[in-house]
This record gives structure tokens, sequence and C-alpha cells, in this order.
């Protein structure tokens, strides 16, 4: 498959980004913070299909990974005169450490990427219902300790005085970045590997492929980007352990379903699209001006809105709306006959 | 024999399951108090054909009638409950409930009211069951699992009785007990499809039998063709 | 009157058993739909909120106690009916993990609805909230909720036992979770069997809102979440799809959950949650074929 071809299954996705973000650099600054969300969003949703898309195996526990590279950029970038007063309870070594802001980016990657690894080690044996259950554990452990372990960061507390430098284009090379990682992943021995176990698992491992150790390397190249997007997160933001928790694995979930969680466009175009409606609801509890009306909706509308979306795609199209592939794994569970 | 419809008439019946055609156009009738044996090798089609009659695999074609009236289309609970019974591949008996459960479960699918023991019946048939009746499924033999199943079947009061593969990995002489019971259900009245991979018991057995082959009907045999082994031969690898 | 042996007052003893017992319920709930259903119902917990919220009307309607019972009944009654049809009848073909998304879905918007209409300071269901006091046991004071939670508990159970067993919805249901399809071809009404499942569960979550709502009073839209959360594990635990597991596994996690809640200090018990999903990590690692396949083509969960 010449390369050629393949060009636009990157450059599309690559477009519809920088298109968002030159969109977002012509509006008004109070505008501009949902653009900057989005762009985050469109990282941490591209993390999530590298995964869940080529393996058609759901996982709850991303935002485990994103949490976790924002604690550490956040925690590794606070001022150090600040840092004692801040977050009294941390440890020695992260009180003392400090690496400048995009250096920060990596090693949050570098840790989502470990703490996939790890994570992934015993977890990618089980499928189904078993790994949505046991991530979602993943998620609640996770939350549990960055609630409450002050030693490694603020805890409860939000994230203050992390430099806010995620500015529009820091945000979008950031995303462009994840787009192409995942890209190279998809397109790769690897990741065709990886789909070829989600199409027919019992094919794939007579053929060869180890399905446990491409769902690995899939799930530390997820980890990995996102925990980047956190590092990215929180120095756009006063992130609390609070907001990386359900909500968040939510609304990515549904970016990705809704998208399509097949494909990387899916992934992306999910994301910008779902990111676009709940930012318009979000900002119309303020009041937005629609072709001359004024709307004005209740706080909780957009949330609202997006779960019925998810609900109704899930339903109607599972394939998303770009209709990559389904996110069930192929077999489908016959225990109920069709309706005739 | 009465120009009425037969208990069960299959009517250019095709099935297919994605890309595969597992049965194509297939016709036969099965009349009330008759066995008809439905033979053929593995992946003939025998079983689909049984599980399209109850509502369970996807019909492209042809038609189902039970006693002149389309199941076409019917879930499977529906078709149980107009009358047509399954015995299924593999016994699919409740190993973790008791014998009697078991067979209450067989009321289900029952048109009418039971007056007295609704069981009576079935122990009568299969004496074992009754002195097995509190143990759970699971600890019985497989023969005396067949047994089960073949009764739970009959406790709903089919008129078409569906056996998918009964002597399957049972010794000769539990397949014995199973045949003697089926003689007395053919006697009893009930329209029998009996779906087996024994050929030579089969044959002999039914009033008559129809090998399938490919998902077509290749041949039809009677009683006394069971000694032709090389017919038989030649329809399997035809 | 102390169990010295383990540094348990009664009265900590008490809340052990109650909310194991609450615990009980809801894991009877959320396991007897995902026996038939094969649907892990992580909108659960929003049943329990709707049930709350609905005592709160009551309470704010000044309805006597059994009719604001009677009344988040049939909420919780009419709103699980509701997402069976519109969400999680049309998803039955779909893997299980869908499903769970599906029902992601279903809590996030309606835990948003709530937010959206009762706000974050949400609504009083006070009137009950008499049974906080407790009752003098010959000089040991045992919370009146504690001894009627843990009573209800039981002869709920006691009475699902019956209806298990003794009844031929009860047996079908059994069937059912064993076997879907084998069952379906012997005749049984699927949609019966279904909503059965369906109506129990809502009923065991109604139960528990009225219980939870003695202790916590104030109903908010996360009401009813964190249990749920924890009973999920307990079940998960003890074991998805098998009846009495299930239900023991939820009865420990309430029992541990009540009696630690009142013995370790905050800075030991905060990271139970740790501990617990740590646990379920472990036995759906070890045990993953004991929990999710059953006769007549299971999923098979492991690679």
């Amino acid at each position: 498959m010449s390369t050629l071809r393949r060009l636009p299954e990157l450059l599309v996705p690559a477009l519809l980004v920088l298109g968002t973000t030159l969109l977002g650099l012509s509006v008004s600054s109070y505008l501009q913070a949902y653009f900057l969300d989005t762009l985050i969003k469109v990282a941490i949703v591209v993390a999530l299909y590298v995964f869940i898309g080529n393996s058609g195996v759901l996982s709850f526990g991303h935002v485990s990974f994103v949490a976790l590279g924002a604690w550490t950029a956040g925690v590794l970038t606070v001022p150090a005169d600040q840092k004692g007063a801040i977050m009294p309870g941390l440890a020695h070594f992260l009180l003392h450490t400090n690496v400048g802001n995009v250096a920060s980016l990596a090693v949050a990657a570098a840790v989502g990427a470990v703490a996939a690894f790890a994570v992934g080690l015993p977890l990618m044996r089980l499928s189904g219902l078993a790994a949505g259950i046991a991530t979602f554990a993943v998620l609640e452990i996770t939350n549990n300790l960055l609630t409450y372990d002050q030693s490694i960061g603020p805890g409860e507390n939000a994230f203050s005085s992390v430099p806010q430098t995620t500015g529009m284009w820091q945000a979008a090379i950031g995303a462009l970045l994840c787009v192409a990682v995942a890209f190279v992943y998809r397109s790769s021995r690897f990741g065709r590997m990886l789909r070829a176990t989600r199409e027919d698992p019992a094919a794939a491992a007579a053929t060869g492929i180890s399905i446990y150790r491409q769902r690995l390397l899939a799930f530390v190249i997820s980890g990995g980007l996102a925990g980047f997007a956190g590092g990215m997160y929180v120095h756009l933001l006063p992130l609390q352990a609070a907001g990386l928790h359900l909500d968040l694995t939510f609304i990515t979930l549904a970016m990705l379903i809704v998208g399509g969680s097949g494909s990387l466009l899916g992934a992306v175009a999910g994301a910008l699209a779902v990111s676009g409606l709940y930012s318009f609801f979000s900002a119309a509890t303020n009041g937005v001006d629609v072709l001359g009306w004024n709307l004005t909706v209740p706080q909780g509308t957009a949330e609202i809105v997006l779960g019925v979306l998810m609900a109704f795609v899930l339903i109607v199209r599972p394939a998303g709306l770009t209709g990559g592939r389904e996110l069930s794994l192929p077999r489908r569970d016959v225990r109920v006959e069709a309706e005739p | 024999m009465s120009e009425a419809a037969p208990a069960l008439a299959l009517d250019g019946l095709s099935v297919r399951y994605g890309a595969v055609d597992a049965v194509r156009a297939l016709s036969l009738e099965v009349g009330r108090g008759e066995v008809v044996g439905l033979i053929g090798p593995n992946g003939a089609g025998k079983s689909s054909t049984l599980h399209a009659i109850m509502g369970a695999a996807p019909v492209v074609g042809g038609d189902i009638r039970l006693e002149g009236r389309s199941l076409l289309g019917m879930r499977s609970e529906r078709v149980a409950r107009h009358g047509v019974a399954l015995v299924p591949e593999g016994r699919r008996i409740f190993g973790e409930l008791t014998v009697e459960e078991n067979l209450r479960l067989g009321l289900a699918a029952r048109r009418s009211r039971p007056s007295g023991d609704p069981f009576a019946h079935a122990y009568e048939l299969f004496p074992i069951l009754d002195e097995f009746r509190r143990r759970h499924a699971g600890a019985l033999s497989g023969g005396q699992q067949q047994q089960l199943a073949i009764a739970r079947a009959l406790v709903s009061e089919p008129d078409v009785l569906l056996l998918d593969e009964p002597s399957l990995g049972l010794a000769p002489k539990i397949v014995d007990v199973v045949f003697e019971a089926l003689a007395k259900i053919r006697d009893s009245g009930l329209a029998v499809l009996l779906v087996e991979q024994r050929a030579q018991r089969t044959v002999a057995f039914a009033d008559r039998s129809y090998v399938l082959a490919n998902g077509e009907l290749r041949l039809t045999l009677a009683p006394k063709d069971a000694g032709d082994t090389d017919r038989l031969v030649a329809a399997y690898l035809s | 009157m102390t169990l010295a042996f383990l540094n348990l007052s009664w009265p900590v003893f008490a809340n052990g058993l109650e909310f194991g017992g609450i615990y009980a319920l809801m894991a009877v709930g959320i396991g007897l739909v995902f026996g038939v259903l094969r649907l892990v119902n992580f909108a659960y917990g929003q049943l329990i909120m709707a049930g709350g919220f609905a005592l709160a009307y009551g309470s704010q309607w000044n309805l006597p106690n059994w009719l604001s019972i009677l009344f988040s009944f049939g909420v919780v009654l009419v709103l699980s009916v509701a997402m069976d049809r519109l969400v999680f009848r049309p998803l039955r073909t779909h893997s299980p993990a869908v499903m769970l998304v599906a029902t992601f879905a279903v809590a996030f918007v309606l835990q948003n609805i709530a937010q959206l209409a009762f706000g974050t300071f949400g609504k009083s269901a006070g009137a009950l909230a008499s049974l906080d006091a407790p009752w003098d046991f010959g000089g040991v004071e045992i919370k009146k909720i504690a001894v009627i939670a843990v009573a209800t508990a039981a002869v709920c159970l006691v009475l699902l036992q019956l209806l298990l067993t003794r009844t031929s919805l009860g047996l079908h249901m059994r069937a059912a979770s064993m076997d879907f399809r084998t069952a379906q071809l012997l005749g049984v009404r699927a949609n019966r069997v279904i909503l059965g499942a369906v109506v129990i569960s809502a009923l065991f979550a109604a139960i528990s809102a009225v219980f939870l709502s003695v202790e916590v009073i104030q109903v908010t839209s996360t009401f009813g979440l964190s249990d749920t959360i924890f009973v999920l594990a307990g079940v998960v635990l003890g074991g998805l799809n098998r009846p009495i597991p299930a239900t023991l596994g939820g009865f420990s996690i309430g029992f541990a959950s009540g009696i630690l809640g009142g013995t370790l200090p905050a800075n030991q018990s905060q990271y139970l949650p740790t501990f617990l999903f740590a646990a379920v990590i472990v036995v759906l690692l070890v045990r993953p074929n004991g929990l999710f396949t059953r006769a007549g083509g299971g999923v098979v969960e492991r690679v």
C-alpha cells in the first residue's frame, strides 16, 4: 500500500485540526477557551482511538493516564518558590525537581506510557465486559490515589500556579502530534495486526499474532498520548482530580463513539463535532446569539445533549458518524433472538 | 391419512448464515404418527433445518408450515407455544436445576392446563427420571440427561417433536432406550422429525428418511434400504 | 457493651449490618438484571437517585410517609421500565461492553437532568429522618433505621428466594439467566422474564433509596452514585452471574464500609476504594470464566 494513497488518512484529520485552530484564532478571547479545550479533547480522544479503535476492546481507564500526565507535568513545572506553599505534603524529590514546560510534556507522556505498561501487563488478557470493568477499577484507583495523596500532587485541590503555556498553537501542535503518532501506528504492521485481532480473533491467533502483545503495545502508546494530553491540559487550566474522573471519561468516550471508534478520522471528527456541540450549549448557559435569536439554556444542558446523542448513536448507528467499525467485538452475543 | 395439512411441512426452505447457504430449497413433510429421519454428513444443514423451524436461524426463502399455518418470522418462544418442541443438540438441560425443575420448564410451552400430574407420562416413559426427581440435572449421566431432554419436550404436549442428534455420545444400550421411547412417542400420534448421525439405525426405524448433503435433499430412503450401505455412502459423498 | 475482640461497639456493628443489608438489596437488583439481560446497569445509581427525589417531593407535599414511599416506588418503576424499553432493548444484540457504555450514557444524562432540575443543593427528603434516632436496647443505643433496614432486607431476600424457587416466573428467570437461548426454545417468554427482573430490581432500588435517604437526607444528583459503584465492585467480587455470591459480595462491602467508616480514622479509610478496586481487578484476572461464561454460548473473555 503506497504511502501516497494513505496520506489522506493523515491529512484530512490534520486539516480538520488546523481548520479548527485557525477558526479559534479568529474569535474573541472569551470563545478561545472553548477552542483550546476542544484541541485538548482531540488529543485525548485520539489517544483513546489508538487503543479502543484498533483493538475493539473498551477501556474506561484512559483518563487515569491523562490525570497522571497532568499531575506529572504540573508538579514538575510549578515554580520552585511556590511549590512548598501550594503543595506542602509534596515528596522531597518532586519538591526539588523542576523541568521546562516542553520537557514536562515529554515526561508526562513517558509517565503515561509507563503507567499504561504497568496496568496493561495484567489487564490486556481481558476482553469485553471484564476489560471494561477492570479498566473502570483502574480509573477509580487512580482517582482515589490522586485525590488523597498529597505527596504527589495537590490532592483534591485544584492545581494552581502551573504556567499556562498551552496557547492555541501549542495545543494545535500537540493535537497534530497525537494525530501523527496515531496515524503512524495504525498504518504500521502492528496496527494492522491488532485490527486483525479485532475482526477475527481466532483467525488472527492462528496466524501467529499475539493478541496480548499487540494490545499491550497499543495500550502503552495510547497511555503515552493520554499522558501527553494531560500535560497540555494542566498547562491550560487549574485542573482538579474530580474533573479528571467519570465526567471526562464519559465525554471523551462519547466523542469517540459518536465520531466512529474504528477510524482516526472518526476520533478527530467526533471530538471536534461533539466538542463544538458541547461548547455551544455550555456557552449558551450565558446566552448565545443564534441567527438573531438569543438562546439561553440552563446549566447542564450540554451534558444532557451529549448523553442523549451518544445513546442515540449507539442505538441507531453504532459505527458512529464516520461509520468506522463497531465498538463491540465482531462476535455478537446472540442471546436474544432478533425481532422478526 | 386424511387430506388435512401434514403436521409439519417444509416448502423450499432456504437458510443462509452470512455468505453461507446452510439449507437450499428443502421440501419435506412429516405427518402425525410418523417418524421422519433426516440424516447426512456433518455440516449438511440438518441442525440448521431444525433451528429454522424453531425460528432460530435466518430463513431467506421458502416456508415452514405447522398444520398448514406458516411459522415463518415467529420467535422461538412462540413456535414452542404453538406445539413444536425441540430436543436440542447436546441436550441443553439446566444442570443447576433439579430434574423436576427441568421438567417444569417444559410446561412453559404447554397450551392446555395440565390435569392431574403433568409429569406422569414423562416418568412412565423414563422411569429413571422419577427416581432422580430431586437430583440436580447436572449429576445425571449423558444418557439420563438425554432422556430428561426428551421428557422435557414431551411435557409441553407438542404436536411436533424435533430431535437433534439424540444418540450423540451415548452408549449403545442407552441408544436402545431412546429409540424405544421414540417408538412409543410415534404410537401416541406425534409427528417426529429425527436428525441423526447414525444413518443405518435411523433409516431402519423411521417411516422414511431423507438424506441431506450440502444443504440439499439428495435421497429419500425407506426402512428396507437400511442395509444398502453403498447407496447411503454415495448419497453422503455426493 | 463492646465486642471486645473486634474492638467494635454495638452501634457500629449495627451500622455495618445496616449498610450490609442495603447494599445486599442493591446487589440483588444489579445481579438479577445482569443474570437475565447480561447487562451491568451502571445507571442503577440514578434509579436510586430518582427514588430519593421522589421521597423529597413527598416530603415537600407533606404526604404521609407510606404514600411518599409508594410514590417513590412508582417513580423508580416507571423510570426503570422506560430505561429498558428505550435504551437497553434496542441494544440487546450488542456485546455486554457496549451495553455497559450505554448504561453509562443513561447514568450521565439522568445525573445531569437532576443537576439541572435541582441544582447542586438538591432537595431535602427529611420526612423519614426520625428513623435516624436510636432505640434503647437495655443501655445500648441502636439506630432505628439500622434495625428496620436489616429486617426489611432480610424479608425481601427471603421473599425473593421464594419467588425464584416456588413460582414459575422465578423458575423461568433462573433458567433464562443460565441459558437464555434454550429457555426461549422451551417457550419461556423472554419479555415476561425481562420485565420481571427489571421490576424486582426497581423495587429493590426504591427500597434502598428509602433507607439511604434516612442517613443522607439531602438528595442531590449524586445520591446513590458512590454506593452503586461500591456495590458493583462487591458484586463483581462476589460473582456477577451467581445470585447468592453476588448478594454476599454486596453485603460484605456494605458491612465493611459500615464498620470501617465508624472505626478507622479518616486518613486510613480514605484509601479503601483503592483496595476494593484492586481486589476487583485481581478477581477479574483470576476467575474470569467463573464470572462471565454461561451455558449455551457465553462470550469468551480471556485472550
